[in-house]
């Protein structure tokens, strides 16, 4: 009796052990994609958002009909919690799917140094797709350290500030105010009018996570600069100058208690805050939500400010621009496949079209705004035709594989303790070159 | 004659068994999940994450180097790291404290029920199984700048930065879990009640003790055994907060509420530096063991001077 107890223990725990140390290829094998029958399965993660997932779906299915070889399965990414950590695990479990959507250029990066991308222009047909998409000039900025391009950017949102014109009509103003010595101006302007109203109402001016410097720094900073790289290859190449009188400029903003740097429900629609960060997605949600938020009635576009003595006409911004990868754990069979998928859906801007209408998301095209194709979204919604215009004035986001951690640092260092006044724009600027040289090294 | 009774009975019971397996054998065979469940979730994991922590690894490259202690040298002289260490028995000053208050006052109330009990300590327990991300959701709201609250305080002339101060952040974030928990605990601390022989109160009030002194003489010595359980659970929980920080600081302002698990997500997760974040689990796992050995050494001390071994 006790040797079969025995027994039954040991076989227990050598199944328990061998499966759990096993790596579950077996079942990968079986969803492998290798054509079965004739028919390549590939695997699309979209964003996780229905309109986008909605979009690709539609996509697929139109194309399998064409295509009847090719399998594609859509499904979201997940976000737990966040779909980068999502993608990680699913590359660290040999669970990665064959191409996914929504990775902006500094993820790229980090999974291009850990080499589980595939450099898309080794493929046979990525040339096609960027000259029947009319995006060579588009994806230019794109190219990373080594050469080579890592993703497919879809779309690409010129990122500009917002004004609440009606607020600023009542101060006497007929346009945004475009320069650092103005905002200023205006910023007294309004608290004398409003003792209750801010400039800029932000939580993420004080919030280190590194994505957010996008929307903050790298929008004032780019424009100070003339789109300046920050970081090329390993190598910080910040413009110091410009740095400093970007931070000096928000400095300002807090010495006149114009920046309110706490949590705010829908501080501009609400008009607590006359300037905000805008990208096109938020026009949907106001759609919505804000009905009364009306293009050159309550708010105005720009691009972000300069500083003075510079020429507003030529100021850069951030490129907010997001586009799709493929892994290097799918078999050729189904890199092929995808990349025929991408040829199909770009080989029409009708395409592009119907992703601009359901998503806003301007296309990343060089053409955006002269192909007719275009015009008449442009034409009815006027809001999206600055992001168009401003494509080629859009800087991408950095391409270092350390780049949460070095973004991490200019909130840290810099931008997180000037908006709280506990540092001088000099020494924030000094403090975080420092704390970068040290993580390239 | 007990002798055959017994093993007659025990017969039966053999029989009865399905199969004809003895119950001792269906035990195996239900026990079987565990070895491979902790093989799988545990004891590989562990392994897995030492061997990691003297790597470079992300789990993506294919090649990767050993460093050799030089993660955990790092991560001793890292600031958030050391944030992390001492924010977590910030939160335990905060949490503690205020989840046992919170659920020893409605165990005790609950337990005065003449009815109606389950459902008042269903209701309690209730934010125990509500999602995280929702209840920092609407704790984000409610304490923005523009909501009812603040916008009631600054009439009055306060003006408070609930999740942008240091102090006031922690404050939200011990208190969100100590609503989530107090529902759980309660219903802990109310089964320890229930199992007081009423006979002692029978007996202390034949010699006139007051109410107060039943409380602190009479019902929190004999609700030992269940305070210990939940203040063991209450402090192992200050070493696992991730959601409502996540959702709410990210771990700011400068670090005040970064937690172990912040870092080890924010290193594996946005640095994808996997063997660096397994160097600083295995010291986040060494804090907490040594950390719960002296909690589980003084409670029992303070057990010991009401007889309870």
């Amino acid at each position: 009796m006790k040797k079969n107890v025995a027994l039954l223990l040991l076989v227990g725990m050598i199944v328990a052990v061998l499966s759990a140390c096993s790596t579950g290829q077996g079942g990968k094998a079986e969803d492998s994609g290798e054509a079965e029958g004739g028919v390549t399965t590939i695997e699309f993660w979209a964003a996780p958002n229905p309109t986008q997932q909605a979009y690709w779906q539609e996509m697929a299915k139109a194309y399998e009909a064409e295509n009847p070889n090719v399998k594609i399965n859509v499904s979201a990414i997940k976000e737990s919690p966040s779909s980068e950590a999502s993608i990680q695990a699913a590359i660290a479990g040999r669970s990665a799917p064959t191409m996914s959507e929504n990775i902006n250029r500094g993820f790229a990066a980090q999974l291009a140094a850990s080499k589980a991308l595939v450099p898309l222009d080794t493929l046979p047909g990525f040339q096609d797709i960027l000259s029947s998409r009319n995006m060579t000039e588009t994806i230019e900025p794109w190219t990373f350290a080594d050469g080579h391009q890592y993703v497919l950017p879809i779309y690409s949102n010129a990122m500009l500030f917002g004004w609440r014109i009606d607020i600023l009509k009542d101060l006497g103003y007929e346009q945004p105010p475009q320069t650092y010595g103005e905002i200023l101006e205006l910023t007294k302007k309004l608290k004398a009018a409003h003792k209750d109203k801010y400039l800029w109402a932000k939580a993420d001016l004080i919030d280190p996570t590194a994505w957010k410097r996008w929307f903050d720094f790298f929008m004032l900073y780019n424009a100070a600069s003339g789109g300046n790289k920050f970081i090329e290859g390993d190598s910080f190449v910040g413009d110091e100058a410009a740095g400093v009188e970007t931070l000096t400029f928000i400095d300002n903003l807090r010495k006149e208690n114009g920046i309110l740097a706490q949590n705010v429900t829908d501080p501009f629609e609400t008009g607590t805050s006359v300037f905000t960060d805008l990208g096109p997605w938020t026009f949907t949600m106001w759609k919505e939500k804000f009905p009364e938020m009306k293009y050159n009635e309550t708010f105005a576009l720009t691009m972000p400010p300069v500083p003075d003595g510079k020429n507003p006409a030529e100021s850069k911004t951030f490129a907010d621009t997001k586009g799709i990868v493929i892994y290097a754990d799918a078999t050729e069979a189904q890199q092929k496949a995808a990349v025929d998928f991408l040829k199909w859906v770009y080989s029409k801007p009708e395409n592009d079209l119907k992703w601009f209408e359901q998503t806003m998301l301007p296309p990343a095209r060089d053409d955006l705004s002269t192909n007719e194709a275009f015009k008449a979204i442009l034409d009815a919604n006027p809001q999206l035709k600055p992001y168009a215009e401003n494509v080629p004035n859009a800087i991408p986001p950095m391409d270092n594989a350390k780049y949460n951690e070095l973004q991490t640092l200019i909130g840290q260092e810099a931008l997180n303790k000037v908006v709280r006044g506990e540092i001088s724009p000099a020494d924030g600027w000094a403090n975080m070159k420092k704390a970068i040289e040290d993580a390239l090294k | 004659m007990g002798q055959y009774e017994e093993g007659h009975r025990r017969r039966t019971e053999i029989k009865e068994s399905s199969h004809g397996a003895t119950k001792q054998q269906v035990g195996l065979v239900i026990y079987q999940p565990v070895p491979h469940l902790f093989h799988r979730f545990f004891f590989i994991p562990l392994i897995w994450s030492f061997y990691l922590s003297f790597t470079d690894w992300d789990l993506i490259a294919p090649e990767y180097h050993f460093v050799g202690f030089e993660n955990f040298m790092d991560a001793l002289r890292s600031p958030s790291v050391h944030a992390a260490f001492w924010v977590t028995y910030k939160f335990m000053l905060v949490f503690i404290p205020i989840v046992t208050v919170m659920a020893l006052t409605v165990a005790v109330l609950v337990n005065g029920l003449p009815r109606f009990k389950s459902l008042f300590l269903i209701g309690f327990f209730l934010p125990y199984l509500s999602s995280g991300v929702v209840s920092a959701l609407i704790v984000k709201g409610l304490l923005s700048y523009n909501s009812p609250v603040n916008t009631f305080l600054r009439s009055l002339g306060i003006t408070i930065d609930w999740l942008g101060t240091p102090m006031s952040a922690l404050f939200v974030i011990g208190i969100i879990l100590a609503w989530k928990f107090t529902g759980y605990y309660a219903l802990i601390l109310t089964a320890g009640l229930s199992s007081i022989d009423k006979e002692v109160y029978e007996a202390a009030a034949i010699d006139g003790v007051t109410d107060r002194q039943r409380f602190w003489r009479i019902t929190l010595p004999l609700l030992y055994p269940s305070l210990y359980t939940t203040l063991i659970l209450a402090f192992g929980v200050t070493f696992g907060i991730f959601t409502e920080v996540y959702q709410l600081t990210g771990g700011g302002p400068n670090f005040a509420t970064n937690t172990w698990q912040m870092e080890i997500f924010n290193q594996a997760f946005k640095n994808l530096q996997a063997g660096y974040a397994s160097a600083v689990a295995l010291l986040a796992s060494l804090a907490t063991f040594i950390s719960i050995y002296i909690v589980r050494k003084l409670l029992e001390l303070w057990g010991k001077r009401y007889g309870w071994n």
